[in-house]
């Protein structure tokens, strides 16, 4: 499980053998691959970035619309259009040296072998700190949320990368199914060193007058503030699930959304769809947990994690799970 | 280099109907901001709408560090900014985005506006008078109440033919009737170079014209966008130049949003004019 840093800032964190300076990554698919905020934001200020999901090849996406607004939400299918890990490797890495901060990879494939072959390439580059294994991804036809959404598959993929990296191997989740605590421990037992949770939340917008849906790829995925109490809900019930620390993602853009999913049990947490509103949310977040410890007169911030005093016998039926 | 900053409103001068004209501060974009460019603006912290939205940016003072937005105020985004009272702020991320290309020395270069497309080309204008090239513009809209921003190239000396689509002002008809018009009536028109930003139907009917008459067009293309920097790849558009086999996505944000007309695939084309070309090139 995760700890405190000792004698550190009192925002360090350590997530599954990584160590980070807060516990604020940038989530996939949000954050481009990290260089193209340079100039914007200092990627210092960050525990960690995670890039935009990789395939061994580089990859065109989903066709336009792509992106639409709904209430208090986005909705995308923008199908991973992606450089590919070797341009990856070779391009984007070496612009990341200069920064301290984590370097998370986001790891997609067709096929068992394809999620491998991306993390066994990865092994050789330096500057990576971590996999993140993309079986969530709701917009396209194979691997993404197949994967994801089928017990089986899933204990093979991570299985598989797993085998071929010794770097901390962490599955994204995909919210689109009915018993997240099951593929939680279906990851655990697979070798994940930890997990992210949750990807976006599959859902379709109508255009009424052309009777046709209002992006391209037909559905897409939701993310954004709309998602949050989802987010937070599978967020604790996988964390219930296994023993491996959990990294909570959905729709969080103040130091308040971090500090929810932190209380149910997550040391970590994602900013994604807030990317794109305001490239200054990382600095806000944190000033917002600088104000929260001096107010809760905490000594660290992880304090509050896992602290989520649930309503006991006796209270509503709230415990859909009982955790393992 | 673009700057996220919340910038205070320092002016707000209401236009006829939806229409007005607000101005912030904001160094860098006021220093660097080029016609073209673009900045990522939004009022207040509602997640309703959840996005900025992209402006182009009309003009830029140095001196006073800001720069102005032209604003027609159509759903709850443009309603917040519209709203906004002087000293109020908005996050605003900019400059944005790849300008438009001046002609080389003793090219004319003709601006077809549509509507709400007119606010690049106030700043353009401003940019080529001051280098001595006097640009001429075509504006159009769908009536009289589309076409707000007038006197400021009077005042610049730049002529301007005006259209509607009902007849309420200027040419009754599409804005391409009377740039075709104008080009093929001078006597130099094959020293002529396009620039356009409006509708989609509008900048595509202006590279045709371009592509019949050998003359370069630039258009500012206006994708859906969602963080004005190239890493959310909502707002990308097909683009073939004239080697590539195939078109590729690009995103309009950042390899945009103008765009060299030649290289967009427009909307039930499949080919860019460009590859078009050189396939009957290598054809012939």
């Amino acid at each position: 499980m995760s700890t405190a840093l000792a004698g550190a800032a009192p925002l360090a964190v350590e997530v599954a053998g990584l160590r980070l300076k807060n516990p604020l990554i940038a989530a996939s698919g949000t954050f481009g691959y990290g260089v193209e905020y340079e100039g914007i934001l200092d990627l210092s200020l960050l525990g960690g970035v995670v890039s935009k999901g990789l395939y061994l090849e580089a990859r065109d996406g989903c066709g336009v619309p792509r992106i639409v607004e709904t209430p208090a939400g986005l909705l995308n299918a923008i199908g991973l259009q992606g450089v590919g890990v070797r341009a990856y490797v070779r391009d984007v890495l070496p612009r990341l040296l200069p920064f301290d901060t984590a370097v998370i990879v986001n790891v997609c494939g067709d096929t068992v072998e394809e999620y491998a072959e991306v993390t066994r390439i990865l092994e050789d580059a330096p500057r990576v700190d971590a996999v993140e294994i993309n079986i969530s991804c709701p917009n396209v036809k194979k691997g993404g949320m197949a994967f994801g959404g089928d017990p089986r598959l899933t204990a093979e993929v991570v299985g598989a990368v797993r085998r071929v990296t010794h770097r901390p191997v962490i599955p994204k989740l995909s919210p689109n199914v009915a018993d997240i605590a099951l593929f939680a421990r279906v990851c655990a037992e697979a070798g994940a060193d930890a997990l992210s949770c949750i990807n976006t939340v599959l859902g379709l917008a109508v255009d009424v007058e052309r009777r046709r849906p209002r992006l391209a790829f037909g559905t897409g995925g939701l993310s954004g503030p709309a998602i949050r109490p989802i987010a937070v809900r599978m967020a604790w019930q996988a964390a219930r699930a296994v023993k491996i620390p959990v990294i909570g993602i959905g729709g969080i853009a103040s130091a308040e959304d971090a500090l929810e999913f932190m209380i149910v049990g997550c040391p970590a947490v994602q900013v994604g769809t807030a990317n794109f509103v305001d490239p200054g949310v990382y600095e806000r977040i944190l000033a917002g947990f600088a104000a929260y410890v001096a107010r809760h007169g905490l000594g660290h911030l992880s304090e509050v994690v896992g602290s989520l005093q649930m309503p006991g016998a006796g209270g509503p039926e709230a415990t859909p799970e009982s955790g393992g | 280099m673009a700057r996220n900053r919340d910038v205070p409103l320092v002016g707000k001068e209401p236009l006829e109907g939806a229409y007005l004209l607000l101005t912030f501060r904001h160094p860098e974009v006021a220093r660097e901001g080029r016609a073209g460019q673009f900045v990522m603006i939004k009022a207040g912290t509602s997640p309703e709408p959840l996005l900025r939205r992209p402006f182009s940016i009309m003009d830029v003072d140095a001196r006073r560090e800001t720069f102005t937005l032209f604003l027609k105020t159509v759903g709850p985004g443009s309603r917040a900014l519209a709203d906004l009272r002087p000293g109020e702020t908005a996050a605003c991320l900019g400059p944005l985005g790849r300008p438009f290309t001046a002609p080389s020395p003793g090219v004319e270069p003709l601006l077809v506006a549509g509507g709400y497309g007119i606010a690049p080309f106030h700043l353009f204008s401003l940019e080529l008078v001051a280098r001595g090239v006097r640009p001429r513009l075509f504006y159009g809209g769908r009536g009289a109440g589309d076409l707000q921003v007038r006197s400021p190239f009077a005042t610049m000396g730049v002529p301007v033919a005006l259209s509607t689509d009902d007849g309420t002002l200027g040419h009754h008809g599409r804005v391409t009737e009377p740039l075709e018009a104008y080009i093929d009536a001078s006597p130099n028109a094959a020293r002529c170079a396009l620039y356009a930003c409006g509708p989609e139907a509008m900048l595509h009917a202006v590279a045709r014209v371009g592509e019949r008459r050998g003359l370069r067009a630039q258009v500012s293309l206006d994708p859906w966008m969602g963080c004005g920097i190239g890493t959310c790849l909502g707002c990308v558009v097909p683009i073939q130049g004239a080697e590539e086999s195939r078109p590729r996505f690009r995103c309009a944000c950042t390899e945009g949003p103008v765009f060299d007309a030649r290289d967009v695939v427009w909307r039930g084309e499949g080919v860019s004019l460009a590859r078009r070309a050189r396939q009957a090139e290598v054809g012939a």
